[in-house]
């Protein structure tokens, strides 16, 4: 029975590696769907109280998840108000 | 433009192009490398007389085999995503032309200043003059000034159409009542060509696009000359 169950263990040792990398995978993948879900502009979960939420980005919102050669916060409102 | 017997992409004329060229280098030449690998070992397999029956197992190159490709996809896809974020991000635009399409032309509009409009449609092969590309050429080229970041805003009167130039790295789709918009910046003076790119009808091999990048003081010239002709 001790035999068995070390077997067992030495397995689930060996098979560390694999829960990292598919667990840090599976969790990544999970996390960034999540990001698009809440902050995305394009996504309307509440259609009463905010119906659009596209037409509320100011000039300087980043929305995208990463810049390379742009930063945003510097940017000024160039355009009327309607 | 794109020549005869072309293998490549054209040569770049914005910055943008010219990184998807270097990451197109750096994934082909990764894609070369292991299939020069693969064939070397189809071939070295193929052709041995050599035999052998006990081997069981081996951990050492199942974890080569298994790190290294993942590392080899790690390496392609962080430059890839870095392009992905630089090609959709918005460079405070100098200038914001509309690019409409319909069947079968382009018309350009530059709004910023004054009213600036006016039609392109493709110049036909018995009408043009030595030197000129055929299928390619317009009547009127959209000019724009150089070395500065352009808002080009894409859309249809009538059909999908989608205006594409491969030199500048820019295709965009033209929808009929949406706005689509992209951005480029042309590094150097001249003419690049493109052609539409969805398909519209029976002339839609029949309505390229050309874009002529000069300096700063010819696209006013030019401008102002366009607006007195209109």
């Amino acid at each position: 029975m001790s035999l068995i169950r070390c077997l067992i263990f030495l397995c689930l040792l060996q098979l560390i590696p694999l829960f990292i990398f598919i667990g840090g995978g599976a969790a990544m993948s999970l996390l960034y769907l999540a990001r698009l879900g809440l902050r995305n502009p394009d996504v309307c979960w509440d259609r009463k109280n905010n119906p659009e939420p596209w037409n509320k980005l100011g000039p300087n919102d980043q929305y995208k998840f990463f810049t390379v050669n742009m930063d945003y916060s510097k940017l000024k409102k160039d355009r009327p108000d309607f | 433009m794109a020549h005869p017997s072309q293998l490549g992409f054209q040569d770049a004329a914005s910055p943008v192009m010219e990184e998807l060229l270097h990451f197109h280098d750096h994934a082909l030449m990764i894609v070369f490398l292991i299939s020069t690998f693969v064939l070397y070992i189809i071939v070295a397999m193929v052709t041995t007389n050599l035999t052998n029956k006990f081997i069981l197992d081996s951990q050492e190159i199942e974890i080569i085999w298994t790190l290294l490709p993942a590392v080899i996809l790690i390496l392609i896809a962080l430059p890839s995503l870095r392009i992905l974020y630089l090609m959709d991000e918005i460079n405070n635009p100098h200038l914001t032309i509309k690019a409409m399409g319909h069947q079968w032309y382009w018309s350009y509009e530059y709004t910023d200043y004054e009213d600036l409009g006016f039609d392109s449609y493709m110049i036909f092969t018995q009408d043009l003059t030595p030197g000129q590309f055929r299928l390619l050429e317009v009547d009127h080229r959209m000019v724009v000034p150089m070395e500065s970041p352009i808002r080009a805003l894409i859309s249809a009167e009538d059909v999908l159409h989608s205006w594409a130039v491969p030199s500048l790295g820019v295709k965009m789709d033209a929808v009929p009542g949406r706005l689509n918009q992209t951005a480029f910046i042309a590094s150097r003076p001249g003419i690049f060509y493109g052609q539409c790119s969805e398909i519209c009808g029976a002339n839609h091999s029949f309505m390229p696009i050309v874009v002529e990048a000069v300096p700063l003081v010819h696209f006013e010239n030019w401008s102002s000359l366009m607006l007195e002709d209109a």
